[in-house]
């Protein structure tokens, strides 16, 4: 949050309304009329909040409900009678600055916006809260201790006890691509009721699409998910059908990585089919990872190449009809290529680009940093 | 019960460490007394008559024995050797030197108990059932979700700067041992038909200056959206609550002015927005809190009430309540000796305490809002001996719950607030009734006194009840009669015109004999009164 | 008789105002005025003193004591709580 040495001028509400130009500010004070404001917001760039005393804080839970409520995107702002500390208050409801009266030089301005290092209430700034921390650190201990029991272990005695562990909140993930076969095999075995998440990118080979359709019916999986893109987003960003030509980082953040994010909100866990020497970035994988809170359960982890085309050859495994045609990783038409003898499996995946991995993958986090 | 983690820890740390860069700023003169002074109301630091008062927070009311222990090392090394034991489960020392309370918090932070929120227009200390826990009739252990409301308010960032205090009360059954009805939400654990948690919601009771009952909001709302709906009401009471008055800002006045009903439909549209949303409890996080809260394995040693000795039997009378779990008992510590200062204990008796609950009680204590202490878990097979150890602590008094068991507030003696003395006034009742015999004749009875209209001393809610006035520089009190503070909660009405000090020892006399003369078989005193009306008890205190 | 009381800043304890602008914890020593006017510039002076007291008032005297509407608590702040304490009544 800033700390504005001198009040900006702003509309009162009776005034704003009056005029008709774009980008204006307003200031809001004492008890407000809500319907008011909600008509008025789309034409405003700055809400700047009157604090009439310090002891009056109706601010915070007007700039709270400016957020929460209207979904107010731009400046909130707060002046008037103020005292340092609440700075941590004011910036954690939703304020951008603060213009107090007295003393904005006072460096107990700056310093009590960094008193406290843990939040208990989830707010506006969208700091992490003790309760996520919690999570997150219980989750790891689980993560970590099923690590220690079975890195190494069989793939179908990881995926029983991840099933049963996670019962109804777990899911795997599949692509339906060259080797999806195998996880697939192996979840019909333990658990063939798991949701079977697949990411609809509309931008599949027509052949994944049936072989979609073909596997699961053969192995008995009862519950297979199509995940589409938000059809909003996708007219937003990708109107012509041409963004994986533009950035194929934000075709895969639309059409994979978003629609992940959503799905996975019902779910603790996720199954995937990911192989240590499919590629370099993936040579340390642990068959459990924990990423963005979701455990990551990653049964074929050890597997090489020959176990793959073996497991499909015993179990009698159709096969995705493009493996043949030398696609040994198959995603998205515009960004697959054929692959060359010697070279990495996902090779052919944004073959020509820096690009090794979509994102669905990586933890949100590290992709801001 | 609750361990603080690091999280927890590292707040009170810097709390305590931001606590004393003011109290640093103000010595010197750094901070002017107008500055500081809503800084050290936010931190539970008054000034008082003759020294500061520190009001030191008891979440729900639940101490561990070495939290207990720290209360006493207190009152020994910063205070005057003793600490009161407030009616909303705190302490408060009534002599630290503004100067030590760094130090006193720092102190405190070892234990994992600080005074953060204990005063200030916030959400303040949750109180309960002094026997969560252990009493047979809960729903289930009331203090996860008081523990989960302490950590939702604790540095709200929207509710820091209320119209006015708030004040939370949780109970788990139908009856009310924290008088849910008189606070600003009180809330009722419950199981609906499919047997899953759930809270009946109250809002707007209050005692003060214009007492009020709590009404009902919200018959049930599912436990994972408790701070979803406690939320909705500070919101709404937050944006509306009046700001103009400070005698008509509590939350009681809103809901009287806005009506029961708007208020609620306010409240429900405000929680339907936030319902689902980031404050929705995860099962988890329920259980994670909860698995902190364990009843005791049952306890396999016998006992023998008959074989016990006559003063074991009359103190066990008033002093051990049933618990859940087989072989075990709950023991009620009255700090309520006949003539002596209700809720105050020397830095001895803290001790004894915390080595009772050591050696006896799974380390636990409670302090009621009766301002008694209760040890919840007590094998029944240690009761003779936990009876002999308060009584070398001269912690046995046998009154809990007569009626000398008085509530009182520090009164004139003390706080900068008091219109009248309480502490010589409950002394002199204490007396009375207990030389006359009164005290045990009557039975249960609730007797308290406020020195002023903030009515700290419950006096609202009493059976009888005194609210110590100023006329003209002399001190006055105002005898009401038929307050209640359980399930059947009652504001008690004004008898007549005030008493003087000296007069009031022989009013209450006459009240409790009236009572006694008028009763039938088994009634309450609120019983009576309604069956008899006000008139009888008049004519006996106005009759001299 | 009017004299200047206060609370002192670092402990909170109870003093009054001596005739050489010092702060007394004994009402015997206390500067003592005929009349609000005649005290409202050593008022003003005591009220300027925030170092070292907090909100300095003037109270009535009557015979060295305390009077005046606000006796009982102006005679409890000079002389302790009226009621015994804990410590001498329930040890």
């Amino acid at each position: 949050m800033r700390i504005d040495l001198e009040h900006r001028p702003a509309l009162d509400l009776d005034t704003a309304e009056g005029v008709n130009e774009a980008n204006i500010h307003v200031r809001l004070e004492g008890s407000v009329d809500w319907e008011r404001v909600r008509a008025l917001a789309p034409r405003v760039e700055r809400f700047d909040i009157h604090f009439p005393k310090f002891a009056d804080g109706r601010g915070f839970s007007i700039a709270a409900r400016l957020r929460e409520d209207i979904k107010f995107q731009g400046e909130v702002s707060a002046s008037g009678h103020l005292i340092p500390d609440q700075a941590r208050m004011l910036t954690r409801v939703g304020f951008d600055s603060v213009a107090p009266n007295s003393n904005p030089e006072d460096p107990a301005w700056k310093k009590g916006l960094t008193t406290f290092s843990e939040v208990y209430q989830p707010s506006n700034d969208r700091r992490s809260t003790a309760l996520e921390k919690r999570t997150l650190a219980a989750k790891q201990a689980l993560v970590d201790s099923l690590n220690k029991r079975l890195r190494g272990a069989p793939a179908d005695e990881i995926l029983r006890e991840a099933t049963r562990l996670f019962k109804g909140r777990i899911a795997t993930l599949s692509s339906f691509g060259a080797e999806a076969g195998v996880s697939l095999h192996l979840v019909s075995q333990v658990a063939p009721d798991t949701p079977v998440l697949f990411l609809d990118t509309e931008r599949h080979f027509d052949k994944t699409l049936k072989y979609r359709d073909q596997l699961s019916e053969h192995l008995g999986l009862t519950n297979i998910v199509n995940i589409l893109p938000d059809a909003d987003e996708a007219a937003e960003d990708d109107s012509d059908n041409r963004l994986w030509q533009r950035d194929t980082d934000a075709c895969c953040d639309l059409r994979k990585v978003r629609p992940l994010d959503r799905a996975l909100k019902g779910y603790d866990a996720l199954i995937t089919g990911r192989k240590r020497f499919h590629s370099a970035t993936r040579m340390s994988l642990p068959p459990f990872e924990l990423l963005d809170g979701v455990i990551r359960v990653n049964p074929l982890i050890d597997w090489d190449r020959d176990q793959v085309l073996s497991y499909f050859e015993e179990h009698d495994i159709p096969e995705h009809p493009m493996k043949a045609e030398g696609y040994p990783s198959i995603g998205c038409w515009p960004c697959t290529q054929p692959v060359a003898e010697g070279e990495d499996i996902r090779a052919g995946r944004w073959a020509g680009s820096e690009k090794t991995e979509c994102g669905i993958h990586f933890s949100a986090k590290s992709k801001v940093a | 019960m609750y361990q603080y983690d690091e999280i927890d820890e590292t707040l009170v740390r810097e709390r305590v460490a931001e606590f004393r860069d003011q109290v640093k700023r103000r010595i010197t003169g750094e901070l002017s007394e107008d500055a500081f002074k809503p800084l050290r109301l936010q931190n539970g630091v008054y000034l008082q008559l003759h020294a500061y008062m520190l009001r030191v927070a008891i979440p729900y009311g639940t101490l561990s024995a070495d939290q207990m222990q720290a209360l006493g090392e207190i009152a020994r090394d910063y205070d005057r050797g003793y600490g009161h034991f407030t009616t909303r489960q705190n302490i408060q020392y009534n002599w630290p030197r503004l100067v030590d309370i760094p130090d006193i918090l720092d102190k405190l932070a070892g234990v994992g108990m600080h005074a953060i929120q204990t005063s200030g227009n916030c959400v303040r200390n949750t109180t309960t059932d002094p026997y969560a826990g252990a009493a047979a009739d809960e729903v289930a252990d009331p203090r996860p979700w008081c523990e989960l409301i302490r950590q939702w308010s604790t540095f709200h960032p929207e509710f820091s700067f209320l119209p006015r205090k708030f004040k939370i009360a949780v109970v788990a059954s139908k009856a009310d041992r924290a008088a849910i009805q008189v606070h600003d939400i009180g809330l009722r654990l419950k199981t609906n038909a499919a047997g899953a948690l759930g809270f009946e919601v109250f809002a707007g009771g209050g005692q003060g200056r214009t007492p009020r009952l709590a009404v009902k909001l919200n018959d049930y709302v599912i436990a994972e959206d408790l701070l979803a709906y406690i939320t909705a009401i500070l919101r709404v009471y937050n944006l509306a609550g009046r700001r103009d008055n400070k005698y008509k800002a509590r939350i009681k006045i809103l809901v009287e002015e806005t009506g029961p009903e708007a208020f609620t439909a306010e409240v429900e549209a405000e929680f339907a927005k936030l319902q689902g949303g980031d404050l929705t409890l995860p099962a988890e996080e329920i259980a994670r809190v909860s698995n902190f809260f364990t009843p005791p394995p049952v306890e396999t040693r016998g006992f023998d009430l008959k074989a016990q000795s006559q003063a074991f039997q009359i103190w066990a009378e008033r002093s051990v309540k049933a618990h859940k779990t087989e072989g075990w008992a709950s023991v009620l510590i009255s700090l309520k000796p006949v003539g002596k200062v209700p809720g105050d204990a020397t830095a001895e008796q803290i001790f004894a305490m915390a080595e009772i609950a050591r050696q006896y009680g799974l380390n636990e204590l409670r302090v009621t809002k009766e301002q008694n202490i209760v040890l919840p878990h007590i094998p029944q097979a240690d009761l003779p001996a936990v009876y002999e150890a308060l009584r070398a602590a001269n912690l046995h008094a046998d009154n809990g719950g007569l009626v000398t068991d008085i509530i009182s507030c520090p009164g004139l003696d003390y706080c900068n607030l008091a219109n009248a003395r309480s502490i010589p006034i409950a002394q002199a009742i204490s007396n009375r009734l207990s030389e006359t015999g009164l005290d045990r004749e009557a039975g249960e009875l609730t007797l308290n006194i406020s020195g002023c209209i903030n009515a700290c001393g419950h006096h609202h809610i009493a059976n009888i009840g005194l609210l110590g006035v100023d006329k003209r520089g002399e001190e006055f009190y105002q005898l009401t009669l038929g307050g209640a503070a359980n399930e059947n909660a009652a504001i008690g009405r004004i008898v007549g015109p005030g008493l003087s000090g000296e007069q009031v020892p022989q009013a209450i006399e006459d009240v409790v004999r009236t009572f006694i003369a008028h009763r039938q078989d088994g009634e309450s005193f609120n019983t009576t009164l309604a069956r008899i009306g006000l008139d009888p008890f008049k004519e006996a205190v106005y009759a001299h | 008789m009017l004299a200047i009381t206060a609370n002192r800043l670092d402990d909170g304890r109870v003093v009054y105002r001596t005739p050489l602008g010092a702060w007394s914890a004994h009402l015997s020593e206390a500067e003592l005025f005929e009349t609000a006017a005649a005290a409202e510039d050593v008022l003003k002076l005591a009220l300027s003193e925030e170092g070292v007291v907090v909100d300095p008032y003037t109270m009535d005297v009557e015979a060295g004591v305390p009077g005046g509407k606000k006796r009982i608590r102006e005679t409890i702040r000079n002389t302790g709580p009226s009621a015994s304490t804990v410590l001498e009544l329930n040890a």
